[in-house]
């Protein structure tokens, strides 16, 4: 058996070649850029020490983008998995035109958020947008949605949430769907009420549902890049990026490598640390119930 | 039987991804073989270019004449807005195209990358108005102008008329103050600005900061800039501007969240006087409305003892790697852009004019609105000349902080912009 | 259950009828109308017009970008699913201690934002020649999407049973025979779920995309798109048809592959 193992074993290779030369070797690179004050083009630069990390501490626009980005993370998984939950028991009755209604609610998921940005931008642009034409309609002043950083960052986590709030909603109908129909008896001969049917009965059933949708919507939420890009480009100001856009702009625009190396890195940790909390969290949970 | 089966299937994913890899591969060598055998001895140039639109368009067009003239291949990449940072991350890895255009930084950015032309037949033709902005300390030039931006303020001539506005006798920020009242008192956006997309704050800031620093030879500030100093309660005044113009009311409500295109459709369609940007937004918004009445006048000075200026800058200039490959050719490609009548067609299509003496580009009203302000005198864009590499970025989110009127936003611009200067600046 | 009055669903199904229909409604008026035409994006093209599709093929070169797009997604998909299930045996199999170690490291590469190691790739696929090569592209796209191929395979594989193996490797089947013959055709499900989730994620890419595909000629439709946008010229009208004309394909493509799509979904979720 032993042999057969160190046979198996070789099954990794090709994996591991590419993860070493695409992933660990860059990233290596990068932690080792952090410390530096590389303009990100030319072919010197000098060693900086710690003070890209003790920088961070005090920069107001990296900590608006962590806050951003627990926003964008928390918010939209909270959203997601609300609106979800409600779509599916909706959507689990029987009635005429709920197959095209699931359908119309997860087609958003295929679409890239570069497209779903720019179709977005068309809703909420101040002339001709979308929106205030329909205020318009109702007599209302026309809106300038995007100018308010914290109005921009809603806004976000609202578009990112409705677009992806189908994958949460098929995980929850499936997790339904999985309920056998004994458990409600039971509860009904019990006397139970709906509201307590609920509490008691469906939702510690979908738990391995929650903790599966809760997962995705965490890393995609903490991960949010193409939608800020298209929609306010991080804007105004700095109000509305990410970490990830941060990391973007710092690079680029500000020619910051070596800062933009460093907020990477915590970026990283932010996002491997806080989704595995979370995950050992619901997985402790499920085990409970 | 059922381990037969399964075979088979493992057998048919197996050879299915093989095959495929082999198609992309022979795929990728036949396009290779076509390049090759279709010309000859003939290489390929890889040209790289920020323009896009009809520009990119008319430079494409001369890559393919010059291609079935010589039996070269030239790999034409136009990637648009990303062009900047695709060409940082190439000069990391010290990869460059065999041919680019330097948008406004041959000399401080990409000098060091760059094969010098100066000895080249047509580096005597270089007009003047571009010669000392691509000119390095040591005399050295590392591109061919193909065209000239020369810009002032663009605007809409039919508003200005309308609001009684005398646009020759707007010579200081005062009388552009007292332009933009009248605009605004006929209901009409004086400035429209889209600053979601950041750059065109910075374009503000390009047009003003001249006029405070530089323009005025008797208050000049080049010198300090150059060797360093930066005098923060001069961007103080200049931050001061577009703070008074916000509270003042002149920006479009949007001003945070407008983008390019809005600027253009609103100039364009007679709802704005003013905008920041060059001749090229001017073609842009025939494009929106053939019949708008656009045109420009020079940028307004800071006090009344100084001059309007007008603002020069590479637009579509081109340089050759100094470490290609394919350095004969790629030379013989520049050349090739170099000449006259090739040359005209490409400002033509830019609405600009032609980089050098020996060719004259037709641009219609664009044309003479240059003729008019020819003895006008010009500046390099602020940045790119006086600013370390990088401040681009601090300009435009400072300024984006003074547009939603942040406490303080004119002080810390000031205070921001110093203390990056002093970081980025090297001697 | 009982029979319940349903009319209180009709405004919920309104609400999430126009929320879901708007998009793709103001998309598809805004590529019908010509670049003058600035009337209410409401508002239907007072006279429709073909031309935006017209630039959207000719200058934005979408059909070449669909092209692109399809052949890297299908090569970089059948990467995954081969090296992906491939890494996963062991993981689900070999119960060590390194186990852990492995797994944690593969959901580790899971968050890694590309964006701070993107330099240095970029500057190993120069090196390598891959820039503006279709396998540049797709060994990116294949290293990036691995992780989540193999934790969804290793989950899979786990709960088939080991009795499996161990009765082929009694028959004499060496590891690799047992993988092909008795592993692989169980996979079918979880195979459909990788390659549905995989494909989307490959289709929609536009950051490794931008950095290794740079010649116009080799442009897929997320950058075809982008160029199209973030031009500064004032075509929004053509940049939505090709925006159209790039999800048409996918949307096609799902409402008739729906029932696979949702349980691929589900599958990879509920594991």
């Amino acid at each position: 058996m032993k042999k057969r193992n160190r046979v198996m074993n070789l099954f990794y290779i090709p994996a591991l070649i590419l993860f070493s030369i695409f992933v660990i070797y860059p990233l290596c690179k990068g932690i080792a850029l952090s410390f530096t004050n590389w303009n990100g083009y030319s072919q010197t630069y000098k060693m900086v020490g710690l003070s890209n990390y003790t920088r961070m501490l005090t920069d107001k626009n990296v900590i608006r983008a962590f806050i951003n980005t627990l926003i964008y993370g928390g918010m939209s998984t909270l959203l997601q998995n609300v609106l979800g939950l409600a779509l599916a028991l909706f959507l689990n009755q029987k009635f005429k035109g709920r197959a095209v209604t699931r359908t119309l609610v997860y087609l958003p998921v295929m679409i890239a958020p570069l497209i779903m940005g720019y179709v977005m931008y068309f809703f909420f642009s101040f002339n001709n947008g979308a929106l205030n034409d329909l205020l318009a309609v109702f007599g209302k002043e026309a809106v300038d949605w995007l100018s308010d950083g914290k109005t921009a960052v809603a806004i976000l986590t609202i578009v990112n949430s409705l677009q992806f709030v189908g994958i949460s909603m098929v995980i929850y109908l499936a997790g339904l769907q999985g309920i056998a129909d004994m458990y409600y008896e039971a509860a009904d001969i019990d006397g139970a009420t709906p509201l307590k049917k609920f509490r008691y009965v469906m939702l510690p059933l979908l738990q391995p549902a929650v903790t599966s949708s809760v997962t995705i919507n965490l890393i995609g939420g903490l991960k949010l890049f193409d939608i800020i890009m298209a929609l306010t480009s991080g804007g105004p100001g700095y109000d509305s990026h990410s970490l990830s856009t941060l990391v973007h702009r710092t690079y680029f625009a500000s020619e910051n490598a070596g800062y933009a190396s460093a907020i990477g890195i915590i970026t990283f940790l932010l996002i491997a640390v806080f989704s595995n909390l979370i995950v050992q969290y619901l997985k402790k949970k499920e085990v409970e119930m | 039987m059922k381990a037969k089966k399964l075979l088979s299937a493992a057998l048919a994913v197996g050879m299915t991804v093989s095959l495929a890899a082999c198609g992309g591969g022979t795929e990728d060598s036949a396009k290779d073989g076509a390049k090759d055998s279709g010309s000859g001895d003939g290489k390929t140039i890889v040209f790289s270019t920020n323009v896009v639109g009809g520009k990119a368009d008319a430079l494409e067009a001369a890559c393919k004449a010059f291609e079935e003239e010589t039996g070269n291949v030239v790999d034409f990449q136009a990637p648009g807005s990303d062009y900047e940072e695709l060409m940082k991350t190439k000069m990391a890895s010290n990869q460059l195209p065999d041919l680019f255009t330097t948008h406004g930084w041959s000399v401080a950015r990409y000098s060091d990358y760059l094969m010098p032309v100066n000895d080249q037949e047509w580096a005597a033709d270089i007009d003047d108005q571009i010669k000392g902005v691509i000119t390095n300390a040591d005399g050295d030039m590392f591109v061919l102008p193909v065209d000239i931006d020369i810009a002032g303020l663009i605007c809409n001539m039919d508003v200005l008329k309308d609001a009684e506005v005398d646009v020759d006798a707007i010579k200081t920020w005062d009388d552009f103050a007292a332009a933009c009242d009248k605009v605004a008192a006929k209901g009409k956006n004086p400035i429209h600005m889209g600053g979601k997309d950041s750059w065109p704050i910075g374009q503000f800031f390009d047009w003003a900061a001249p006029s405070f620093y530089v323009t005025d030879d008797a208050n000049s500030k080049a010198e300090d800039l150059k060797g360093g100093k930066f005098d923060t309660a001069t961007w103080e005044s200049v931050a001061g501007l577009l703070d008074g113009w916000v509270k003042a009311g002149y920006l479009n409500e949007d001003c945070l969240t407008a983008d390019y295109n809005s600027d253009i459709e609103s100039l364009a369609s007679g709802n704005t006087a003013f905008c920041f940007y060059g001749n090229s937004a001017i073609m842009d918004a025939k494009g929106v409305n053939p019949d708008a009445n656009l045109g420009m006048i020079p940028v307004p000075s800071a006090s009344a003892g100084d001059e309007p200026s007008l603002i020069a800058g590479e637009d579509i200039a081109v340089g050759v790697w100094k470490d290609t490959e394919v350095k004969e050719e790629a030379v013989e490609l520049l050349n090739y852009l170099a000449k006259p009548d090739v040359m005209k067609t490409i400002a033509e299509a830019a609405g600009s004019k032609a980089g050098l003496k020996t060719a004259e580009a037709e641009i219609g009203d664009i044309g003479e609105y240059l003729k008019k302000y020819e003895t006008v005198e010009t500046y390099p864009y602020f940045d790119r000349e006086y600013l370390p590499s990088g401040m681009w970025d601090v300009m435009c989110t400072t300024g984006a902080d003074i547009l939603s009127q942040k406490d303080g936003a004119v002080i810390s611009a000031a205070k921001v912009m110093e203390q990056n200067f002093n970081d980025k600046y090297m001697p | 259950m009982k029979k319940k009055n349903g009319i209180w669903r009709i405004p919920v199904l309104i609400v999430i009828f126009c929320v879901y229909f708007s998009p793709f409604y103001i998309l598809t008026v805004i590529s019908f109308k010509s670049a003058t035409d600035l009337s209410s994006r409401w508002e239907f093209p007072a006279a429709p017009t073909l031309d935006n599709f017209r630039t959207a093929i000719e200058q934005g070169g979408i059909l070449k970008a669909l092209f692109h797009s399809f052949v890297i997604m299908v090569i970089a998909v059948l990467l995954i699913v081969v090296v992906g299930s491939l890494a996963a045996y062991p993981l689900a199999r070999n119960k060590s201690k390194w186990n852990k170690v492995i797994k944690a490291f593969v959901m580790g590469i899971m968050m890694v934002p590309p964006l701070s190691i993107l330099v240095s790739l970029y500057s190993i696929i120069v090196d390598m020649g891959g820039v503006n090569q279709y396998w540049g592209i797709i060994i990116i796209l294949l290293t990036f999407e691995l992780p989540q191929a193999i934790f969804l395979y290793s989950n899979f594989i786990s709960s088939i049973p080991t009795a499996l193996d161990e009765a082929a490797a009694l028959d004499g089947c060496g590891p690799v025979r047992t993988f092909f013959l008795i592993i692989f055709p169980q996979l079918k499900s979880v195979t459909a779920s990788v390659v549905i989730l995989a494909g989307i994620h490959c289709w929609n890419d536009y950051q490794f995309s931008l950095y290794v595909l740079q010649s116009s000629e080799m442009s897929t439709v997320t950058l075809a798109i982008s160029s199209f946008f973030s031009q500064t010229t004032s075509n929004l009208n053509a940049a939505s048809a090709a925006a159209l004309l790039a999800i048409l394909p996918v949307v096609v493509c799902f409402l008739c592959l729906q029932k696979y799509f949702i349980k691929g979904m589900v599958d990879s979720a509920v594991k």
